[in-house]
């Protein structure tokens, strides 16, 4: 590497004599130093002066407009992001409450609906029951009538059998009595 | 060095008995002037809440500035925010023209660091008087030095300041100086090994032009932030 530097040196040196005519640096040499100088302040205090005048303020403004801006967004989006939140707990209560009202309602309506069944259906079992007593009564009134006129037509078979058989007329009395008590141990089977 | 050549452009402007011819060095000056006013007129026309390309460099220059002074200067610096600013744009861009081919390196001229660099060593000295009076003076003094060592810390930190403005000066010329020379060292290697050797100094000649960027960039960065640290010693005197 030292070598290569070294190298390069001497070719530098080399390049250099054979490509300018003047040695050394050119920076030393008096000449155009005023001239340097005049233009360096020249334009340095135009640059200065335009930017300071006009350009910095702009760009300034520029970048305070865009903070405030941002700020502005910023507190607007804070705004309405609590606003949003206000809104959505009144639309949670409004619908918690609506769930209140139809939980109210559902069990009303269920209370009353079963009501009314249970007082129809009680009016219809009593109905129902009222129904049945009278079927009741009537079978056991077609029984009686059955049974009575089972009686006279076993009595009258029999006092016919007796007739046919003896040739005489019993007493009507008798054949009664015998054909009640045959009737009432038979009864009792089917009643 | 044909690079750093001044030459005359034009007539020869001669008032009373100097020269103050225009020059290819007062060329490139003001190119280097009419870039950054032409960066900052289209990055400032248009006052979009989202920049364009443009305004979002000027916006951002603005910004990298205005940061640099008030982590280094605080608050009290920014009346100077302009002149900083203006210095900054001026040396940056005078480098960065300087890396073009065939331009020419304004800052690489030892009259010119030098005169931006005592400007700013006389405007800090003048601001710190007018600011604290005599007490400015007690710069020179540091608190908390014993009293042996006093002078001789009085002494050393006098010459400190008073080579401020070369070193400001020295360094920038010197860098700017250095990066073109290798440069063109590299160059005339390209040329003089040829097409069979020529390729190891053209890639170092690459990689160097990267490197000389960057230190054109450093180097303004450099000067105006040691400006901002010379008026902070102006303007906050207890350091």
């Amino acid at each position: 590497m030292k070598s290569f530097f070294s190298l390069s040196i001497a070719l530098t040196a080399l390049n250099t004599n054979l490509n300018s005519a003047e040695a050394g640096m050119p920076q030393l040499d008096p000449k155009y130093w005023a001239s340097q100088a005049f233009w360096l302040i020249l334009v340095f205090v135009i640059l200065y002066i335009s930017l300071s005048k006009f350009y910095l303020p702009k760009i300034k403004s520029n970048l305070d407009n865009r903070e405030n801006k941002i700020k502005e967004d910023l507190e607007n989006a804070n705004k309405f992001k609590e606003q949003s939140e206000a809104k959505l707990k009144e639309y949670g209560l409004i619908l918690d409450k609506a769930k209140k009202e139809v939980n109210k309602i559902h069990f009303d309506s269920k209370n009353a609906l079963d009501k009314n069944i249970q007082s129809k259906k009680e009016v219809i079992e009593k109905e129902i029951e009222k129904e049945i007593l009278k079927a009741q009564k009537e079978i056991s009134e077609l029984k009686k009538n059955s049974i009575s006129s089972i009686q006279n037509i076993s009595e009258n078979i029999t006092a016919n059998i007796i007739e046919n058989i003896s040739g005489d007329k019993l007493n009507e009395s008798s054949v009664k009595s015998a054909v009640k008590e045959i009737s009432k141990k038979n009864l009792s089977k089917y009643l | 060095m044909q690079q750093f050549t001044v030459h005359k452009i034009g007539p020869e402007i001669n008032i009373a008995g100097v020269d103050l011819s225009f020059t290819n060095a007062s060329l490139f000056m003001i190119i280097s002037a009419s870039l950054i006013i032409l960066l900052l007129f289209v990055g400032s026309k248009e006052k979009k809440i989202i920049p364009s390309k443009i305004q979002l460099i000027a916006e951002m220059f603005y910004t990298f500035v205005a940061k640099m002074i008030s982590d280094t200067a605080g608050s009290k610096a920014k009346p100077y925010f302009p002149f900083i600013f203006s210095l900054f744009m001026f040396v940056l861009f005078c480098n960065m023209v300087g890396m073009l081919p065939y331009s020419f390196t304004v800052t690489s001229h030892i009259i010119v660091t030098l005169i931006m660099a005592l400007f700013i060593f006389i405007a800090v000295t003048v601001i710190g008087f007018i600011k604290h009076g005599f007490k400015y003076l007690s710069i020179f003094v540091p608190s908390g030095v014993p009293a042996v060592l006093l002078p001789l810390i009085t002494i050393i930190e006098i010459i400190s300041y008073l080579s401020r403005p070369v070193s400001l000066s020295v360094r920038l010329f010197a860098n700017m100086m250095a990066g073109h020379t290798m440069l063109k060292v590299f160059g005339g290697f390209v040329v003089s090994l040829g097409i069979l050797g020529g390729w190891l100094p053209l890639s170092f000649s690459v990689a160097l032009t990267g490197l000389e960027i960057l230190v054109a960039f450093l180097q303004a960065y450099v000067f105006a932030i040691l400006t901002c640290i010379y008026l902070n010693d102006a303007l906050n005197l207890h350091h």
